[in-house]
């Protein structure tokens, strides 16, 4: 009886290959469509080795969609909130492409990461991706603070909204939260660390002094009007230094598109 | 899963088309020799991927991905099998007894033969006897299939090979 089984199991009634074959040629088919209807889209993500610590990255074909220091962050439900949206593979060569561009951002080149397209397919509300994308055009050599991003986004009171959009920001650097900082002029906190942060900026040219204060020759820019002014110039006061950015220095200012105020000339 | 030194590597389970490549044969295999019949297999073959589909984001590396992948189609198999005996209830307006249907039509042919027998063992011990005989999956995948212990999983091949033995 011992014997009889034991043959069963292992050679006695063996389905041949054929029969499995022709069921799978059936399957694939009838699969394949049904399939390509409830398909996600794919991101490709990757472990990246940079000179600001050891970073996780997804990108979409739209473009970045998460960024995440994996020192001090949880990257485990990063993952899990891309893998919610995307089918994701591991690729090598996103973690050589992306951490090129940081190399280069680290390196002084503040247009490194500029050209990479964002995917903000993570982030909930319009109210956020608004101010994400409003975030992205403040140029490298400059700063502006919660306030003034609010108001920039045309909600003056929403500084508080725009500071935790900012800090659940998906793709940091790329969308650079960290020239965000606070009304008094300190620099405030950064997810990946106040450490990155000045280390992010100093690389930028923003060069913040050890008191983590504005460098002394930072000039205020008017985003709008496109006219830069010394921080003690009575426009500046005026308008209660909203919608202000602040840059490093003049020659900053200027590569922006802006002009020198003609009340305070500024440099 | 990551090491200190080595370049880190996140373990994720492979693209879902290459898991699907990589295993349709033995999955199609192993439904085949718990359904017996070429049209429910078909059915269950697709309703075990479009299932692994939906979930397969919840799979977080790429060990437990076979031992998953066995235990969604063992599991859609067991539910057919449930909803079978159910209808049949209902149908012949009886108590669906498996030792009299098995009475009533004695079976010659050994194949026929235990496969009623494996039909009256336990649940779990069916399971990991057929994932261990004809699916060849090893302890430690069964154990993780079934959600159980190796060595509970052990026992239970054990136990029901004892079973098909004594008869």
């Amino acid at each position: 009886m011992e014997r009889k089984f034991e043959a069963y199991f292992e050679d006695g009634a063996e389905i041949p290959d054929e029969i499995v074959e022709e069921l799978l040629r059936k399957a694939r088919s009838r699969l394949a469509s049904t399939l390509d209807r409830i398909r996600r889209p794919l991101a490709r993500v990757a472990v990246i080795e940079s000179g600001i610590g050891r970073l996780l990255a997804a990108q979409s074909i739209r473009g970045l969609v998460a960024l995440r220091f994996m020192d001090s962050d949880d990257t485990a439900s990063l993952l899990a909130a891309v893998r919610r949206r995307f089918d994701v593979v591991e690729d090598d060569a996103v973690a050589a492409e992306i951490g090129g561009e940081i190399e280069r951002l680290m390196q002084g080149d503040a247009d490194a990461v500029s050209a990479r397209a964002v995917d903000l397919s993570l982030v909930e509300s319009d109210f956020q991706r608004r101010a994400l994308a409003r975030l992205r055009r403040v140029p490298a050599g400059s700063v502006i603070s919660y306030q003034g991003l609010a108001a920039a986004i045309g909600v003056p009171s929403g500084q508080r909204a725009v500071g935790n959009t900012v800090a659940s920001n998906p793709v940091p650097i790329y969308v650079p939260c960290h020239r965000v900082i606070r009304s008094d002029g300190s620099l405030g906190n950064y997810g990946g660390g106040p450490e990155r942060k000045l280390k992010l900026l100093r690389a930028e040219g923003f060069g913040v002094d050890l008191q983590r204060r504005v460098p002394p020759d930072a000039v205020y820019g008017h985003w709008v009007s496109r006219i830069f002014c010394r921080p003690a110039c009575s426009a500046v006061r005026r308008s209660e230094r909203r919608q202000w950015l602040i840059f490093a220095n003049p020659e900053r200012a200027r590569r922006f598109g802006m002009r020198a105020c003609k009340l305070c000339h500024p440099a | 899963m990551l090491m200190m030194d080595a370049k880190p590597k996140l373990n994720l389970p492979p693209p879902f088309d290459e898991a699907m490549h990589r295993h349709e044969r033995e999955i199609m295999r192993f439904i085949l020799r718990a359904t017996g019949d070429r049209d429910d297999a078909l059915d269950l073959f697709q309703e075990t991927w479009l299932r692994a589909y939906r979930s397969y984001r919840q799979l977080d590396s790429a060990d437990g991905l076979r031992p998953w992948l066995f235990r969604i189609a063992s599991n859609l198999c067991l539910n057919r099998k449930r909803d079978r005996a159910r209808r049949a209830q209902v149908i012949a307006g009886v108590e669906f007894n498996e030792e009299d249907a098995g009475a009533v039509a004695p079976m010659h042919d050994s194949a026929l033969h235990l496969k009623s027998m494996l039909r009256r063992l336990p649940n779990k011990q069916r399971q990991a006897l057929v994932m261990r005989k004809l699916g060849g999956l090893d302890y430690s995948e069964i154990a993780a299939a079934l959600g159980c212990s190796e060595e509970a999983a052990r026992a239970g091949v054990y136990l029901a090979m004892k079973k098909l033995k004594a008869e």
